[in-house]
């Protein structure tokens, strides 16, 4: 939860952030922005132009070509390799492929980043069970994953991001191959987490779903990066 | 404290979690390895009963300084005194055997009393009996002294009785050299084959470290349960190998006692002392967590 004096505080700022691979073209070019604690942002475009790219930049999973990148007020190029998992902490990320662990059960799954911060077992345990109960998964705790459909097993990978109460979720293409209700479903669970002040990212190119949900957009079309809101970085 | 109490517990049980997934891998490694450890161990075992009965051996060496045949009267009592004076703190005891009490001694012995009989005199000369005192450097020791004593006027010959202690110590040297070659050797085997393990293992893990470092794990919390998986691999196979070669002393003592008897001796085979077995094993599973810390650090570099 965040406090409205809270609201102004920077959580992801870019300043003339580039990325290529190799000595390939940039995927993203000089792209300035900057989202404050408690906003919810969709990341819109084809895809191929660099919005998987651009939130693995945002939780340190990719390092920028050029340019600078300030998340939960540390600068990635400043940071050291012990601190860069601390980060990780504080950024829940849901990648496009779930990465669910199939040799274990659904709570289980949400209870390995809590392992790694090494919370007590009974205590790792409840709040396990208040992340599926969130996504509406309580019910299937220990099921394994590959008995899950894929709409819970999105909300399984949600659970688990969100287990860690970070202060930033981040998710790619988190509805896609799901239908419409089903996605819907899931962007409700992404709106509750921010309604709490968790900090929302969502890349989709999903134009008719974002269309429904009324955010500040960032549109990435190849080589080039619009802020649909108009602010700028500055 | 306490968080990094509890990531250990996490680390141990994910460990013995995946030991246990795979009994039959798990088990064939221990073996391998437990097979390379018990031969240098019964190679230790060997070493450490046979050299405190080499010591013993070599605690009594004995010189004995022959004098010319006409070597006057008294002359031995005179070189027995110098050897006290000149060398008292390297002998134990210094003792006079004229030729008179050595031909007494002789004759005492019913192989040698016929063939006197036949001699017109004495054939002996005087001789200084001399035990030298203990020590490391022994053969070496009496070496010198031997050249020194000889130089001496009247002396005609120093019987060295050390040759054969040189012998034994250099062949047990040899066998302390060989001892070390095969334990490094064994830990080559040992380290390659942890490392192997743990690069399965890692490999088959994959996606998990994967995982684990996207919800914010540490390179620590991701070796960890690697490390525990080298050295408690080691250590059981550690275990067994001491196992195996208690058992493998069995058959090897009683045929030693029958060799032994022979020579109206007792001798038989042991394991090192359990001081010694508990540090071996403390390098032994040191080692495979060693191992496994480089291979985790080359194979998970993904």
């Amino acid at each position: 939860m965040i406090s409205a004096s809270d609201t102004s505080k920077n959580m992801i700022e870019f300043k003339h952030v580039f990325k290529s691979y190799g000595r390939g073209r940039n995927i993203l070019s000089d792209i300035t922005f900057r989202v404050t604690a408690g906003e919810f942002v969709f990341v819109a475009g084809p895809s191929g132009a660099g919005k998987s790219t651009l939130l693995k930049m945002i939780g340190g999973l990719e390092p920028p070509s050029r340019g600078s990148i300030e998340v939960n007020g540390q600068r990635l190029d400043e940071l050291s390799a012990r601190a860069r998992p601390y980060l990780r902490r504080a950024v829940g990320v849901i990648l496009q492929d779930t990465h669910l662990l199939y040799d274990r059960s659904a709570i289980n799954n949400v209870l390995l980043p809590l392992a790694v911060t090494g919370l007590a077992p009974d205590q790792a345990r409840a709040r396990a069970r208040a992340a599926l109960e969130k996504v509406g998964l309580s019910n299937k705790e220990d099921m394994n994953p590959i008995e899950l459909s894929g709409g819970e097993q999105q909300r399984l990978a949600i659970a688990r991001a969100i287990v860690n109460r970070p202060s930033i979720l981040i998710a790619d293409e988190p509805t896609a191959n799901l239908d419409r209700e089903t996605a819907h479903r899931i962007m409700s669970v992404f709106r509750d987490f921010n309604r709490v002040g968790v900090t929302t990212l969502i890349a989709s190119h999903d134009e008719a779903l974002m269309a429904d949900y009324s955010s500040r957009t960032f549109r990435i079309d190849p080589g080039k990066f619009t802020d649909m809101s108009g602010r700028g970085a500055k | 404290m306490r968080t990094l109490l509890r990531q250990h517990r996490y680390a141990l049980m994910v460990t013995l979690k995946r030991l246990l997934s795979q009994p039959f891998s798990s088990l064939a490694n221990l073996l391998v390895i437990a097979l390379a450890l018990s031969l240098p161990l019964l190679g230790a075992s060997l070493l450490v009963s046979v050299q405190p009965v080499a010591r013993q051996l070599s605690v009594t060496p004995e010189l004995t300084v022959f004098l010319k045949m006409d070597a006057p009267r008294g002359q031995a009592e005179e070189l027995a005194t110098k050897i006290r004076k000149e060398h008292g703190e390297q002998t134990s005891s210094v003792r006079v055997m004229t030729k008179d009490a050595a031909l007494k001694e002789l004759r005492t012995n019913p192989a040698w009393e016929q063939a006197l009989k036949v001699l017109p005199g004495n054939p002996l000369p005087d001789a200084v009996i001399v035990t030298l005192t203990p020590g490391d450097d022994l053969a070496d020791r009496a070496d010198k002294l031997a050249k020194v004593w000889h130089s001496w006027s009247g002396v005609d010959l120093v019987q060295l009785d050390s040759a054969w202690v040189q012998r034994l110590e250099a062949l047990l040297r040899f066998a302390r050299i060989g001892l070390l070659l095969l334990a490094l050797s064994v830990a080559l085997v040992v380290l390659a084959t942890v490392f192997n393990t743990v690069r399965m293992q890692a490999l088959s893990q994959r996606e998990e470290i994967g995982v684990a470092r996207l919800v914010g794990a540490t390179e620590s919390f991701v070796r960890r349960p690697f490390l525990y998986l080298g050295s408690i691999t080691c250590s059981l196979a550690a275990l067994i190998a001491i196992g195996v070669a208690r058992l493998a002393l069995i058959p090897l003592n009683d045929a030693l006692a029958s060799l032994a008897r022979s020579y109206d001796a007792d001798f038989a085979l042991a394991l090192p002392s359990a001081s010694m077995l508990a540090l071996a094993m403390l390098a032994v599973a040191a080692l495979g967590a060693l191992s496994a810390r480089w291979s985790v650090q080359r194979n998970t570099r993904f």
